[in-house]
């Protein structure tokens, strides 16, 4: 029994250095930080079949090196076509476990980008809180690119979309949400764009996807409105010019912004009509104008001045999603909830969401008005 | 298996003490069984015929001058028979009872062929001081000594009652090393008492030098890592057992008592728990529980996240770790092996020294060789302080022996996680526990009152309950009287 155990105890000292193959020790390896996916133009003087620029940033681990990064780029047919060719040019095993964001070329997003999501659920070593990210533009220049004040563009992008999406001004969308939208009737994904700006990096709105394929952006003035109507949070600012240029100006500045939103299907049955309810209660910080927030009377004008005017806004919005036939708010859902699966699968949504009837109600309230008295 | 030695042995035992027909102690007989032994001390008074036997470095030379000698030499030979009779000696008729008497310390006397024996006992040992290896902040700091007759006397002092019971044993077939098993009536289990005590009698072994060496003899799992006795220096300590309805033995020469049925919490509660509030005794005792699991696994885990799971590292401090290990020329197990064992040669190394060199030996080793491991590019730092904590951690664990058990465990997890990763150190603690619950002590599961599953226990082991609480004396001693402040009589 004890001789038994002890030889057990041996044989383990003696293999615990054998078992080099599945091993990833830390310094060997090469962590993909972010990875960037282009469509090639012709003019690059790429192949016919091959389609795909692939380009990763993976930090350094050496503290006396340069550049606190490594930036390689291939091209290939497939992403993991791509993938050997990189691995091919670094002396480090490349691996896809701490990969935390995805830039997706302009071009590409509109040509549809789920083959290349496909491949990314596949992989048990990527995790669902991928960014899912679009770029205005190629995405590996944005990549690529050094910025002097922000040594690693790949984590400065993802620190900036994390900020961003904390105060609901882009929708945080990772690689879970977007294939939950995906897959889910009734909703399509969204994802934040960025766009290279010189000396820093700029968040250019929300692209908006029908299925797979991007198809229209939202700007960044506009954002907020979305999220307001994609859904409640509790924690947003918004600026709001509310004069309209021909009298004194009038500027208001809604911060602490909580909304709750709520759909109301109006007729379930083809024409459909819903209503969009939203609530939304802040504070005022800043206020340029005749009124005075301090005032019962004045404040509940304000109060409705502002409530118009984002209605007005979400009202153009959501016109502008029914142009485009993309159904990013997600009413589908809510008409899905009101009829039995056979109806809904007999119905073309994408048709019957552009023809229906859509009401926005924005109710604004003013929780308090700073400090000044 | 074990119970059928444990039978056999007390089998045999009954035959020795059967055949054995005791001799008549003659001066003669005596003389023989002492021949060589230089210091024993030989005094004849020729004009009364009366010897007198003694080791006199084991007896209080006062005593023995006063009582014995002064009045033996102003004696006639008529006075002999009356000074017999009110002098301290008692008339003994065995030989054998008689050399084991002469050894303890007494003093004997030969008159008229008859043998008598007075208790003259009185060697020098250390007074009572502070304990050296359980110290508590508040809370009494007498600690047991090497004398078993002072132990009982700290043990006595403290529980005046007439239900506190001493059973004498004997344990050694040449050092003849006394143990007393102590319990108290109506509160301890009988059964077990007898259980204790007939395995003490069936112990066979030539010499018995502490007690920790008796309780590796006694224990049901002697193949086991982990110490299946409590064993403290502490009286009070040993009280408190006492009062929950378990049983101390101490053993004659050694410092320490161990006490029975014993789990693995046990080893975990300091007296300071309960001389501090209880919401700090809490707190103590979950810091000690947090204590063990880091000393456990967490240079484990720096082992099995840098070798396999780089994607369980948070991007914050992944570049750290891996700048800290950019260097490192080798892979992680053998990076935490040559460490944890540079740990243990210091904390060896300062054991084994005077105090004074030992702090010297701290500061030289932990400073110097641990930054400039890190400075030569042997370690990386984040290792070190994976090491350091969870040495220090184990050091927060009261019993000296328990830490120790656990600090050998600690390889055996570090080379699982260098071999298979995450999945190894789960092997290796599932292994632990399933141990674990394997073992007993005096047929108490050594995991009650977690596994047998008894809540009600809890209070006195996971938490410290306030005493209003604990109204109930812990199952697992099986307690004739259950309820505390409830004596049968």
């Amino acid at each position: 029994m004890l001789r038994k155990r002890i030889s057990w105890l041996l044989g383990i000292i003696v293999l615990a250095g054998c078992s080099t193959s599945d091993q990833r020790i830390l310094e060997e390896l090469g962590f993909t930080h972010t990875t960037s996916y282009d469509l090639i133009s012709q003019e690059e003087g790429a192949s016919e079949d091959e389609k795909l620029k692939i380009t990763i940033s993976i930090p350094k681990a050496d503290p006396d090196a340069e550049d606190k990064r490594e930036v390689l780029t291939a091209t290939g047919r497939t992403s993991k076509e791509a993938r050997i060719q990189l691995s091919k040019m670094t002396n480090r095993t490349l691996v896809s476990g701490q990969l935390r964001n995805i830039l997706y070329g302009s071009e590409l997003a509109r040509a549809g980008i789920w083959e290349h999501i496909d491949t990314l659920i596949r992989d048990p070593s990527i995790g669902q809180r991928v960014k899912i990210t679009l770029v205005d533009g190629s995405a590996h220049d944005l990549l690529a690119k050094e910025y002097p004040d922000h040594p690693i563009t790949g984590v400065y992008i993802a620190q900036m979309l994390d900020k961003e999406a904390k105060y609901q001004t882009v929708p945080d969308t990772n690689l879970y949400h977007f294939v939950r939208d995906y897959f889910d009737d009734g909703i399509d994904p969204v994802a934040p764009v960025m766009k290279d700006h010189g000396d820093h990096v700029d968040i250019s709105g929300i692209g908006l996807f029908q299925d797979d394929r991007y198809v229209t952006k939202i700007a960044t003035q506009q954002t907020m409105i979305f999220a307001l109507l994609r859904g409640g949070f509790k924690q947003g600012e918004i600026s709001i010019q509310l004069d309209d240029g021909s009298e004194g100006r009038e500027f208001v500045f809604f911060s602490s912004l909580s909304s709750k939103r709520k759909v109301k299907v109006l007729n379930p049955k083809p024409p459909f009509s819903v209503e969009i309810h939203v609530t939304a209660r802040a504070s005022v910080l800043e206020y340029i104008g005749d009124l005075k927030p301090s005032e019962v009377p004045d404040q509940e004008k304000l109060e409705r001045k502002i409530s118009d005017y984002l209605q007005q806004e979400a009202q153009k919005m959501v016109e502008m999603m029914q142009k485009h036939q993309v159904d990013s708010l997600g009413i589908g859902k809510d008409i899905r909830n009101h009829m039995s699966f056979k109806e809904w699968s007999e119905l073309d949504w994408r048709e019957a969401y552009a023809q229906m009837e859509i009401r926005c109600n924005v109710q604004a309230e003013i929780k308090d008005y700073g400090k000044f008295q | 298996m074990i119970k059928k030695l444990l039978l056999r042995k007390e089998q045999q035992h009954e035959l020795q003490q059967g055949d054995s027909a005791p001799s008549p102690p003659t001066l003669a007989h005596v003389l023989q069984e002492f021949e060589q032994c230089s210091d024993l001390k030989h005094r004849f008074f020729p004009d009364i015929h009366i010897d007198v036997l003694y080791f006199d470095h084991m007896v209080s030379g006062e005593d023995v001058g006063r009582e014995i000698l002064q009045p033996l030499r102003s004696l006639s030979v008529q006075e002999v028979s009356a000074y017999m009779r009110r002098s301290p000696f008692k008339r003994i008729d065995e030989a054998k009872r008689l050399i084991k008497g002469i050894l303890d310390g007494q003093t004997a006397l030969f008159w008229k062929d008859q043998a008598y024996l007075a208790d003259t006992n009185g060697p020098q040992f250390r007074s009572v001081q502070q304990s050296e290896t359980e110290t508590v902040i508040t809370g009494p700091h007498d600690s047991f000594i090497e004398n078993i007759q002072t132990n009982l006397s700290l043990i006595r002092s403290r529980i005046k009652s007439s239900h506190l019971k001493v059973i004498p044993c004997e344990v050694g077939e040449i050092t003849k090393t006394t143990v007393y098993i102590l319990f108290i009536q109506d509160i301890a289990n009988r059964e077990l008492v007898h259980k204790l005590v007939r395995r003490i009698e069936s112990v066979e072994m030539d010499g018995l030098t502490d007690t920790n060496m008796l309780i590796q003899y006694i224990d049901e799992h002697p193949n086991s890592v982990f110490p299946q006795f409590l064993t403290t220096e502490r009286p009070d300590a040993a009280v408190s057992r006492l009062l929950s309805g378990r049983i101390v033995g101490i053993v004659d020469g050694s410092p320490s008592a161990f006490s029975a049925p014993t789990n693995f919490f046990e080893f975990f509660s300091s007296p300071d728990d309960y001389y501090q509030r209880w919401m700090l005794g809490t707190a103590l005792r979950f810091l000690r529980f947090l204590a063990f699991i880091i000393t456990v696994t967490f240079t484990a885990f720096y082992v099995s996240v840098t070798t396999y799971h780089y994607e369980m590292i948070p991007a914050a401090l992944l570049t750290n770790l891996a700048e800290s290990r950019y260097r490192v020329p080798f892979p992680p197990i053998y990076e935490a092996l040559l460490m944890e064992i540079t740990i243990e040669l210091l904390r060896e190394a300062g054991a084994r020294l005077p105090t004074k060199i030992g702090q010297t030996i701290g500061i030289v080793g932990g400073i110097v060789i641990g930054q400039a491991a890190v400075q030569a590019g042997l370690t990386s730092n984040v290792l070190i302080i994976a090491v350091a904590s969870s040495a220090i951690a184990s050091f927060v664990i009261p019993s000296y022996v328990m830490s120790a058990s656990i600090r050998l465990i600690r390889f055996g997890l570090i080379v699982l996680a260098g071999m298979w990763g995450n999945m190894g150190l789960m092997f290796g603690v599932a292994y632990i526990v399933i141990h674990l619950s394997g073992l007993s002590n005096l047929g108490v599961s050594y995991l009650s009152p977690l596994a047998p599953m008894n809540v009600s226990d809890w209070k006195d082991v996971f938490i410290r309950a306030p005493y209003w609480l604990m109204r109930k004396r812990s199952t697992s001693v099986k307690s004739p009287n259950p309820t505390r402040n409830r004596m049968k009589q």
